[in-house]
């Protein structure tokens, strides 16, 4: 065993063995605290002025390093000097020098503390997320009245960085080229070390406990992006086993570049269709870049969010549109609004006890017509661009349906009658999610052009478990046999009715279930675009007798626990690196 | 020498994500290179439009009422300039 073994939170897949390197390690964590003869005021004063004019030339000097593919990164050291030349900070500082008679340093925390039960009475969590930055900013400042430079990095060999905490204006100094991997003591699965780590695509871990106390500068280490854990001076068994990790990572991800922009075929001829999942008009740059054949699932909710008034029927046209052009010649599969007017603050929350099962989706669209109309005339006049599909979520019967195409019929006849523009064309579909639909499945499928299996809602509703209540999330099984059944029947039934059936479930996302799905012949996927390259790679390598006969197990086995190692044994055999590399929906039990 | 004056405008943020970091960054600065005194009022509550941290705690999401106030010699020029940031959307696009 390695030396010591310190855990953080993974944030950046891969391995790196090398020599551990502190970023301004030296960092006073408490700054002194004195009081002044009143003689000594302005001197103080002059001393934090000193302190805020030589931090503000640092940051300007960083400005003007940045690269010009870093300008993002810019615009933020623009925020950082903004902060740091407000009144709230250098002059109330100043301010307690004079009144309360203490050293510059405490000034300063007190000015901080200020400011910072500001933003903690503040709803907003991004917001509230700034008062990182001035953190950060008086950080600088505290810096120069300790006389420090921030810490430069070694000349000569590649490191792994270690850092209480990595920001914006961190990143800029770093030299990237000379490191393997970070680790921070702070920060979580969201924060700006983890995009700056997968944007360079090198390993990272944030939140490790302990980091400062256990390791020093030029200590071997081991960092496992995988699993989130540093090993302090390993063994040489440990070296060996990490630098075998490593290589088979590195040709897994080389294969994951070669097969993302191929179909989604098995080596036996049967095609699956891999498209993406969106929720932003942003996300369809990612879609491209790792191979998504289209879009399977546009989320329009964002659009109803955070903001006082509905969207207007020309704003949503001309996102709809944009989207439906950009994406073109492949399609766009966009679901009506699936929101409960829980979520709506616009509408003023409706007092429910479940949400959940309340009235959301179709059941909030039909209920108010008016917003319903809004956006089935933006999609109808956006489909006369693309390649455009409508799909209705939390469909659970054949009459709510009907009634549902009744209405889209009468809209289509008003925007006819006007004289709009208009694709009368448009293929509809129905998210199948509610148990009650895939018992009824067969005479829905007569009524619609495709079926999307939503595979969350649908092992939530069906198992009776609210996935977000932690104590009944061992429940959250998607092979339970009742789950793999309903898909099963799902699929049959749109087969027996000659449309065609996609999941765009977390499930699809999930190389352990991918093969299942195949098995019962999905005609298509769609999944975040992240996860896009790994599945192909699984759907080209796999033959569809394999998922076959995978399938047919499953669906003799009476058990989750025999289904999830039914399964596995099969990723074990053809996918080694799959189990090693992906964490799965199964885990955990 | 010059006369002060009082200038007010009715505003609202129409930027997708309201009031957050780049666009208090931009009011800030634009709002530093007026003499004026300059606030910014939310529901009642008034802020220094000069200082990106008042600002920032007013976390005005999209679709917030607000109005600028300015006084001095120059506060006709700064409304103007500031309230053209809001309607141009901070650069935002949509």
């Amino acid at each position: 065993m390695a030396k010591h073994v310190l855990t953080g939170i993974p944030v950046s897949s891969g391995v790196a063995i090398g020599k551990a390197f502190f970023l301004n390690k030296n960092r006073l964590s408490q700054a002194p605290r004195q009081t002044i003869d009143e003689g000594l005021v302005r001197q103080e004063q002059q001393r934090l002025g000193q302190a805020f004019t030589l931090a503000s030339q640092e940051l300007e000097r960083i400005r003007g390093n940045v690269p010009k593919e870093l300008q993002e990164h810019g615009a933020l050291i623009d925020s950082y000097l903004m902060i740091l030349r407000d009144k709230k900070l250098g002059d109330s500082a100043g301010e307690y020098i004079k009144r309360l008679r203490i050293n510059a340093e405490w000034a300063l925390e007190k000015a901080v503390a200020d400011v910072e039960q500001m933003f903690n009475a503040i709803d907003d969590e991004y917001i509230r997320a700034r008062m990182q930055d001035v953190r950060l900013v008086t950080q600088r400042v505290m810096d120069q009245f300790a006389g420090q430079e921030n810490g430069a990095m070694p000349v000569g060999h590649r490191v792994i960085l270690m850092a209480h905490d990595l920001t914006a204006a961190d990143t800029i100094e770093l030299e990237v080229d000379k490191i393997m991997a970070f680790a921070t003591a702070m920060g979580g699965k969201t924060s700006h070390a983890g995009i700056l780590a997968r944007s360079l695509q090198i390993p990272a871990i944030v939140g490790v406990e302990e980091l400062e106390q256990s390791i020093t500068d030029n200590s071997i280490v081991i960092l496992d992006g995988f699993n989130g854990r540093i090993l302090i001076q390993p063994t040489e068994d440990e070296l060996n086993k990490y630098t075998g990790l490593q290589y088979r990572f590195e040709d897994y991800q080389r294969s994951l570049t070669r097969v993302c922009h191929l179909p989604g075929e098995t080596r036996d001829g049967y095609r699956v269709d891999v498209f993406a999942n969106i929720e932003l008009f942003e996300e369809v740059t990612s879609v491209l870049d790792n191979g998504g054949e289209g879009i399977g699932l546009y989320r329009t909710e964002y659009n109803y969010m955070n903001r006082s008034t509905f969207p207007t029927e020309d704003e949503l046209t001309e996102i709809y549109t944009d989207l439906a052009t950009i994406v073109a010649p492949n399609k766009v599969v966009i679901r009506t609004l699936d929101l409960g007017a829980d979520k709506l603050s616009s509408f003023g929350a409706l007092e429910e006890a479940n949400p959940a099962m309340g009235l959301r989706a179709v059941r909030f669209c039909m209920a108010h017509k008016d917003i319903f109309r809004t956006q089935l005339r933006a999609i109808l006049r956006a489909g006369t661009q693309g390649h455009v599909s409508i799909m209705f979520p939390m469909i659970s019967g054949l009459q709510e349906l009907k009634e549902i195409k009744a209405f889209y019929f009468q809209i289509k006849e008003e925007l006819r009658k006007e004289g709009t523009a208009y694709n009368p064309d448009i293929p509809l579909g129905i998210m199948i999610e509610v148990p009650a639909a895939v018992l009824v499945a067969d005479s829905l499928a007569r009524e619609v052009d495709f079926f999307s299996i939503g595979t969350n809602d649908l092992i939530q509703y069906c198992l009776g478990i609210d996935r977000t209540n932690k104590h009944v999330d061992y429940l959250y099984q998607p092979l339970h046999p009742a789950i793999v059944t309903s898909i099963k029947s799902v699929i049959d039934s749109a087969h027996r009715a000659g449309i065609e059936v996609s999941v765009c479930g977390e499930m699809a996302a999930d190389p352990f279930c991918i093969p299942i799905l195949m098995g019962m012949q999905v005609d298509s996927i769609s999944l975040t675009p992240q996860a896009i390259p790994g599945i192909k790679r699984i759907i080209r390598q796999v033959p569809m007798e394999d998922c076959k006969v995978l399938l047919k197990e499953v669906l003799e086995s009476e058990s989750v626990a025999g289904n999830n190692v039914l399964v596995k044994e099969m990723i074990f055999r053809r996918f080694p690196d799959e189990l090693m590399f992906y964490t799965s929906l199964l885990d955990g039990d | 020498m010059c006369d002060a004056v009082v200038q007010e405008k009715a505003i609202s943020v129409q930027n997708e994500f309201g009031l957050h970091a780049r666009p208090a960054a931009q009011i800030a600065q634009e709002a530093q290179k007026f003499s004026s005194v300059i606030h910014i009022g939310m529901q009642g509550r008034e802020i220094d439009a000069k200082s990106i941290l008042d600002i920032l705690s007013l976390a005005a999401p999209r679709g917030t009422d607000l109005f600028l106030k300015a006084e001095g010699c120059d506060a006709y020029e700064a409304v103007q300039r500031i309230a053209r940031l809001f309607e141009e959307r901070f650069g935002e696009g949509r």
